[in-house]
């Protein structure tokens, strides 16, 4: 019988032994079981022995050498906690480590900290770090630097994300150079999950003092150094000496910016001038199938649209009107025609079905007829002019779902016109503008994106929703740690953000991204975070 | 017959023309990008700036004082060549453009070598046999090769040359190093428009000169069909492409940026793309104003060529000359 083991050794939380009974009469599922007992520190291979799962390996033997091009934007990366895009942090992946690290499937494993247990309220969490890691510079990476960049997240003008993400922390206990304790101010079960955020990395303490302008100066845990970077232009990493763990298998990686057109991407593909491509959409897979020594990568991912309407802002103060735009769409046509049907249809609530805490509230059922009734009863018997702003940021079957809806209501008398801007333009509008399109990025738990978008007075909340009960609701169901348990607490969480049809959510996209056939090792991750070091080519 | 005056005097006329059209467009581009110093503010800090703290950049950079004198102060930092930081890029832009116009221009230089010999050639050639099936076969696809505006014809040419035949890049970064291969799609592209049109008016041209008295008289003394053409009348026939060719340089100019952006060709054009795109103001009037130089020069040396090719015309005709036209 094989017994499961934390990855410190020290005695197992007391939930482990609940989720063991359980697993066998099957109230929690494999993937669930293998998370939350991440979660709690235990070891993943312990865990996978316990379920017989068969151990992971490489299906063909690993060349090493070799110089990758990977065609993708290449932003302006000076902090990476104010990152607002994942292209750039796939940059400075290479370079800088994370706390823990979330695999394609969602489950969390140790990186720069090699343990943690949390404490059996789930308040306060001890971790320990990995010992013998080196910064590029010779320094050697201690709990001093992790704490300057918690505090650094969570201080008062921290203008960065995780400010709200990591919010639940009031205090960071050193306890010596490897071993530190978060005090937190409420339960918080998937912490360790946090740590993986793109905004996340863990950079030297000196930071502040240097200039806190990364790219001037890279130094980093990880398995690449970078040697050239020029913004829109490309970004070249070597593989270091002197890391810690398993050396890298190619020995460059070149980052090419390709410019915005992705028929042009898929062109370099084809010639030969480009290796992988960061992300493809639906337009491109016809010229895509056309390639012989091209595949496509997919991956199912909780990115969506959500074409959401402020709260406070005039017509949208008034629930019915509304209302009469959410019954008025027909998400289901909108997946079919602008992502050719690549996705699964949303209900307006943010919570994907792949989601470990899903509940399953299913989508309204479209009806005309009760939408024109709802605009009378609020006093648009004549119909309605909106304007709705976008910014196909991701590509443009945003403004392919933002006309289908234009055509969905306007059979109930609501003429919408688009305002559609270039990307850059969209960025300082996007949570100004009383009803827009906004693209949000797949998170491993759906808490996690409802905790900064819908929670009152959160940093990225764009539609202003304000609701004390989906509030008390969503803390609750933070601090669970059983799948079913929390599901059931996030039945009130979806029907209140559905039922005050804040928006209009219509599918959850698959990932698309594309790569050279010599290239393995390499999966569209639902996040699009790519570690590149256990990428190899034929 | 005129005198021709001496080249300082006929350069500082023309000189002194484009200097005015220059001010002019500078004054134009200043008044657009930064008439409201806030808004400016708020695009270099960025669109989270408190407003106390862009309030204090203007003062720092002397956005509080009229009008006039910022843009005469502009004015004197562009001439003396600072040209200040892209917010974008966060580089020095002098620093930043010259490569790319350099870059840029390969490009329209690539374009003129191709256009100059095949629209003239081919233009002459169909102009001499007018009626023919030759004629015919050519003049259509000079027709067609006009009438497809560039994103259709990189479209096209990429289709065929990238993806069916796999003879050609797909993209032009340059990656690797300067590369010859990854020049010819966007100079064919750049190339195809004016080659079909200049063709045109060459034929036309040819055939306008050929029907002339002096052609008649040289046939009558014995000329052959080849003398007459290449001796004759070519260069009479050659004025007008000639200073048409000049006069489309503005016109590749302004259609590198669709060729460049299709391409990722790290040009002028896609400077100017990109920050336009993300408000880079200062970048934005550095690339508007070499733009707007790179024109008017070539314009002023299209009045001169044009000028010595048929002193008729020339801006230093006078009277007595011009009436003999």
């Amino acid at each position: 019988m094989v017994t499961l083991q934390n990855k410190d050794g020290s005695p197992l939380h007391p939930a482990v032994n609940y989720m063991c009974e359980k697993m066998p009469r099957r109230e929690i599922d494999r993937r669930g079981f293998l998370r939350t007992i991440a979660w709690l520190g235990v070891s993943v291979s312990s865990a996978r022995a316990f379920l017989e799962l068969p151990t992971e390996a490489h299906a063909q033997p690993v060349k090493i050498g070799g110089r990758l091009r990977f065609a993708c934007a290449i932003q302006e990366i000076s902090d990476p906690a104010l990152a607002a895009w994942t292209e750039g942090a796939n940059l400075y992946r290479n370079c800088l480590e994370f706390l823990t690290e979330v695999d394609a499937d969602n489950i969390t494993h140790p990186y720069l900290a090699e343990s943690w247990k949390p404490s059996p309220d789930l308040t306060v969490w001890e971790f320990k770090l990995r010992k013998g890691i080196r910064w590029s510079n010779g320094d050697a990476f201690t709990s001093e630097d992790v704490r300057f960049n918690v505090e650094r997240w969570t201080s008062k003008n921290s203008k960065s994300s995780n400010r709200t993400a990591f919010a639940a922390i009031s205090d960071f206990e050193t306890i010596d150079t490897h071993t530190f304790r978060l005090h937190l101010n409420r339960p918080v079960a998937s912490l360790p999950e946090q740590f993986y955020a793109y905004t996340c990395p863990i950079l030297h303490r000196t930071f502040d003092d240097t200039g806190a302008n990364w790219p001037k100066n890279p130094l980093g845990t990880g398995p690449f150094t970078m040697t050239d970077f020029r913004v829109g232009r490309h970004a070249i990493f070597r593989r270091r000496e002197g890391y810690w763990g398993t050396p890298a298998f190619l020995d460059e990686i070149q980052y090419i910016d390709m410019g915005t057109d992705l028929a042009a991407q898929v062109a370099a593909l084809a010639a030969g001038q480009a290796d992988v491509l960061y992300r493809l959409t639906p337009s491109e897979l016809d010229l895509l199938a056309k390639l012989p020594h091209a595949k496509l990568l997919e991956e199912n991912s909780a990115q969506t649209l959500v074409l959401r309407m402020q709260v406070d802002q005039k017509p949208f103060d008034d629930i019915r009107v509304r209302r009469a735009i959410v019954l008025a769409a027909d998400n289901q046509r909108m997946l079919s025609i602008a992502y050719r049907g690549m996705g699964i249809p949303g209900a307006n609530h943010h919570v994907a079905p792949m989601h470990p805490e899903y509940f399953p509230v299913p989508p309204l059922k479209r009806d005309v007829a009760q939408a024109r009734s709802l605009l009378a009863e609020a006093g648009y018997a004549n119909g309605l002019d909106l304007t709705l702003t976008l910014g196909n940021t991701q590509g443009k079957w945003e403004q392919d779902t933002a006309q289908i809806l234009q055509q969905n209501v306007a059979e109930a008398g609501i003429r919408i016109k688009l305002n559609v801007l270039p990307a850059a333009q969209y960025w300082p509008v996007w949570d100004k503008a009383p009803f827009a399109l906004t693209a949000w990025a797949h998170r491993p738990l759906a808490i996690m994106t409802l905790d900064l978008a819908y929670r009152s007075g959160a940093a990225w909340n764009e539609s202003h929703f304000s609701d004390a009960e989906f509030d008390r609701a969503l803390d609750q169901a933070l601090a669970t740690l059983l799948p079913a348990e929390r599901s059931k607490t996030m039945e009130t969480v979806e029907r209140r953000l559905q039922d005050s049809a804040v928006m209009v959510q219509p599918y959850f996209a698959r990932n698309l991204a594309a790569a050279s056939a010599n290239v393995q090792g390499h999966r569209a991750h639902p996040s699009q975070y790519y570690r590149m070091d256990r990428v190899w080519l034929n | 017959m005129g005198r021709q005056p001496p080249v300082l005097r006929l350069f500082s006329k023309a000189v002194g023309g484009a200097c005015a059209t220059m001010l002019a467009v500078s004054l134009l581009v200043y008044l657009t990008l930064e008439f409201n110093g806030a808004d400016v503010a708020a695009k270099v800090l960025g669109p989270f700036s408190a407003p106390d703290q862009r309030y204090a950049w203007m003062r720092e950079h002397g956005y509080l004082e009229p009008l006039v004198l910022r843009y005469l102060r502009w004015l004197a930092n562009f001439v003396a060549g600072n040209w200040g930081t892209s917010t974008y890029y966060k580089e020095d832009i002098l620093a930043l453009v010259a490569p790319r116009l350099a870059s840029s221009s390969i490009l329209a230089a690539g374009a003129l070598i191709v256009i100059v010999p095949f629209s003239i050639v081919l233009g002459v050639i169909s102009g001499v046999s007018e009626g023919s099936a030759l004629d015919r076969a050519v003049s259509s696809a000079a027709i067609l090769a006009t009438s497809l505006p560039e994103f259709a014809s990189a479209a096209l040419l990429t289709a065929l040359l990238v993806f069916w035949l796999n003879w050609l890049p797909g993209t032009s970064t340059m990656s690797t190093g300067f590369s010859w291969r990854e020049l010819v799609l966007p100079i064919a592209v750049l190339s195809l428009s004016s080659a079909g049109y200049i063709a045109r008016i060459t034929r036309a041209s040819i055939i306008d000169v050929m029907a002339s008295p002096f052609v008649h008289t040289a046939r009558m003394k014995g000329c052959s069909w080849r003398r007459v053409v290449l001796r004759h009348a070519l260069r009479h026939a050659l004025i007008a492409p000639v200073t048409l060719v000049l006069l489309q340089i503005p016109w590749i100019l302004s259609n590198v940026v669709i060729v460049e952006v299709f391409f990722a060709y790290k040009g002028l054009g896609t400077l100017l793309y990109e920050a336009s795109l993300n408000s880079d103001i200062r970048l934005i009037e550095a690339c508007s104003m070499v733009s707007v130089i790179a024109v008017v020069s070539t314009q002023v040396l299209a009045d001169v060529i044009h000028g010595r090719l048929n002193p008729r015309i020339a801006p230093w005709a006078d009277d007595a000359l011009r009436s003999r036209a």
